[in-house]
């Protein structure tokens, strides 16, 4: 799930929707406003960065993972720029963490950091090309744990 | 502030003795540092191990993410690189799309050049543009502040207002459902900023500034979107035509960044020049 808009609109007519089952329609809503509950946490992790000169892009990407589960989110990085990457959920509980990898799969965080819900890394590239910020989810009290990563660049 | 301790991507706890780490292992797991262990990366992957569905999709740079490395390798003759002329709003929805991106893509230009004129101009096509395909609402504010700040000549504020022109006009598209428009607004910008790309790098050739068309995953990702966009627009003659020219240089970004040589260079400036034509002026 990628998504341009940080905080994109609800469906609007309701009534519509309640004429669908509760099922099928409760629960994407709600992952929808988790996502975005925790794409905020991930503005809030990136505001440090954005006061050291940083801009912060608002694209972003999202969605959910299961404990211990991986993704993998691709990224044209170019040499010259220094990229933080800042990854969160709202989930309270969870802890989560992203590291940056080349296209080769070499781990190329030049600093990292974890702390709960939130977590970060930095690259310097030195080649221009394309990255992978590998998110995954280390601890989580529920079965799916929303996420959302963001990122800057200077 | 919300960080916490700094990790390094290589392992922490090399200088210790066995005994040295059963204690900390014990300590680990009654001091619910646990987390912390958990984090640790390892330093090689096999992307093969992610599939399709376990890869998100690659996000569009904004041009600022490469004219900010542009200003750090030289000073090119950006006046020589602005476009002349005004384009006409066109009635095909694909290309105004295209153009939209086009023209904040020049913008970009324009703010190189500190030409404070040619960027009001080019905030008012915004504009113009963006109400042609129902998303001028997104950017009124914009428009405004590129005027103000081209008149108070704070560049790096107009910078950061055409990236949110871009990126405000994407986001009201999907707001409307419109995420074909949208991707030929990014793809647009995207023609625009290689076009000008390739043609610095010809005039003073340098590896470093060849290796910055190193964007083999950008233009696949661009050439998938036109592949799931529907028919009506994948069947745009300019549409399918800048498909072909994408598969044209996709072979050559795909190739070592350090690799592309000035040649190549000048294919991908002429075949972006050769859309980018269109974009503007409609078909020859």
């Amino acid at each position: 799930m990628k998504f341009s808009n940080p905080l994109p609109n609800r469906p609007r007519c309701l009534s519509l929707l309640m004429a669908v089952s509760i099922v099928t329609v409760f629960l994407p809503l709600r992952l929808q406003a988790t996502v975005d509950d925790a794409l905020s946490f991930a503005y809030e992790a990136a505001l440090p960065y954005y006061k050291q000169g940083f801009s912060i892009r608002k694209d972003a990407w999202g969605g959910d993972l299961g404990v211990r589960e991986k993704k993998a989110v691709s990224s044209q990085l170019f040499k010259g720029n220094d990229y933080w990457f800042l990854m969160a959920t709202d989930l309270k509980g969870a802890s989560l963490s992203v590291h940056l990898y080349d296209d080769k799969g070499n781990l190329v965080d030049a600093e990292s950091w974890q702390k709960g819900r939130f977590a970060g890394a930095r690259v310097s590239p030195k080649s221009t090309g394309t990255f992978f910020a590998i998110v995954q989810i280390l601890k989580s009290p529920e079965d799916r744990t929303p996420w959302a990563l963001v990122y800057g660049y200077k | 502030m919300l960080h916490g301790k700094s990790l390094r991507g290589e392992g922490i706890f090399s200088g210790f003795s066995m005994k040295q780490i059963s204690l900390l292992t014990l300590l680990v797991s009654v001091s619910g540092v646990s987390a912390l262990l958990a984090d640790m990366p390892p330093k090689k992957i096999a992307l093969s191990d992610f599939p399709a569905a376990a890869v998100q999709d690659v996000v569009v740079p904004v041009p600022s993410e490469i004219f900010t490395v542009l200003d750090k390798l030289g000073n090119p003759n950006w006046k020589s690189q602005l476009r002349d002329g005004k384009a006409q709003t066109p009635e095909d929805r694909a290309r105004t799309a295209l153009l939209l991106g086009n023209v904040i893509a020049e913008g970009f230009v324009a703010v190189e050049a500190e030409d404070s004129e040619r960027v009001k101009e080019l905030g008012r096509q915004v504009l113009t543009l963006a109400e042609a395909i129902n998303v001028r609402k997104s950017v009124i504010a914009r428009s405004k502040s590129i005027t103000d700040k081209a008149d108070q000549r704070d560049w790096k504020g107009v910078r950061a207002e055409f990236d949110g022109a871009l990126q405000d006009v994407r986001g009201a598209m999907q707001e409307l459902n419109d995420q074909d428009l949208s991707q030929l607004v990014s793809l647009g910008g995207w023609l625009r900023g290689t076009e000008v790309l390739t043609s610095i790098v010809q005039s003073g050739f340098s590896r470093d500034g060849a290796e910055l068309l190193h964007q083999p995953e950008l233009v696949n990702y661009f050439d998938r979107s036109i592949g799931s966009m529907g028919s009506r627009l994948r069947k745009n003659p300019l549409v399918s035509e800048i498909r072909d020219v994408l598969r044209k240089i996709g072979p050559i970004v795909n190739e070592g960044g350090e690799d592309i040589s000035i040649d190549q260079v000048k294919i991908i400036h002429d075949l972006t020049h050769g859309v980018n034509q269109q974009v503007v002026n409609g078909a020859n």
